[in-house]
């Protein structure tokens, strides 16, 4: 029981190789292109979700931020269909994998601070010290808001990793139970069975939540160096 | 997020008009002094450290 608890969690491999890669490309193999004007349901359903997460994401920022859309709407939509792909029974989830999402999470973060130091040096470096702070603590202050800007990309990674970790183990967890119990005590079995759907219900969310709130930060992030 | 802030409606003199936590520019020189003075603290320890030599063993 120990050692499948985390099975679902290791890199896969078939005959050696890594196919994590493929896993990885999966989802934007699932999502279509078209050279029509007007095509199938399936193609225009996507472009109304693009339409409405563009419009969501990018009405916040300058012209300058807005050269990002192509970025993080990718984003969003990547992160949003590996999670929920990552539901299915028996597959793997690449957002589980802290590395992944540190390779995801460093670059954007590194690419905000530097484009803000670039354009707007002053006012960035200005950001260190919040306005009207008392003399005494600027020192401090400044201290603890440098922390915590290099905090920020290790929060959004870790951020990340846990929920859909967390959310994986639990459905592993409550459907072992339930598995169990079935021979046991089938009252208790139907509640803990009730448990795993609606704590199903809740990962679909969790991993449409997950996916905003990682591209929303970026966007948050972008938003203050431009 | 406070819009775009003007140096010009604080009226500082002397040392304060550079460093303040105010206007951009005296916030700026503040984060400024607050990093050199941290990179100097580190180049002291530093040296003294190679300065001081390894006691040996009697």
């Amino acid at each position: 029981m120990n050692e499948n608890l985390f099975a679902s969690f290791i890199t896969p491999t078939m005959m050696g190789l890594p196919v994590v890669i493929i896993i990885i490309m999966l989802p934007s193999m699932m999502l279509t292109s078209s050279n029509r004007l007007l095509s199938n349901r399936f193609h225009t359903f996507q472009q109304w979700v693009v339409k409405m997460i563009t419009k969501q994401m990018m009405s916040i920022h300058s012209p300058k931020g807005q050269t990002w859309c192509l970025m993080l709407v990718s984003l969003i939509i990547f992160i949003g269909s590996t999670n929920l792909l990552g539901l299915l029974p028996h597959t793997f989830t690449p957002t589980t994998q802290l590395s992944m999402n540190l390779g995801m999470a460093i670059p954007l973060w590194a690419g905000t601070v530097f484009l803000g130091f670039r354009h707007k040096m002053k006012s960035t470096l200005a950001h260190f010290l919040p306005q009207g702070t008392p003399i005494p603590l600027i020192p401090m202050l400044i201290i603890i808001e440098t922390i915590s800007l290099f905090i920020q990309p290790m929060a959004l990674a870790v951020r990340l990793t846990a929920n859909i970790t967390a959310g994986h183990l639990l459905m592993h967890l409550i459907g072992g139970a339930t598995l169990v119990l079935t021979s046991i005590s089938p009252p208790t079995a139907m509640i803990t069975f009730i448990i795993l759907v609606l704590l199903t219900i809740l990962e679909f969310a969790v991993a449409l939540i997950q996916a905003y709130v990682f591209t929303l930060l970026v966007s948050l992030y972008l938003h203050d160096n431009t | 997020m406070a819009g775009a802030e003007s140096d010009g409606q604080f009226q500082f003199t002397g040392i304060k008009k550079y460093f303040n936590s105010y206007t951009l520019t005296g916030r700026m020189n503040c984060v400024l002094s607050t990093y050199g003075g941290i990179a100097l603290l580190v180049l002291y320890f530093k040296l003294r450290s190679q300065k001081t030599p390894a006691v040996k063993a009697s």
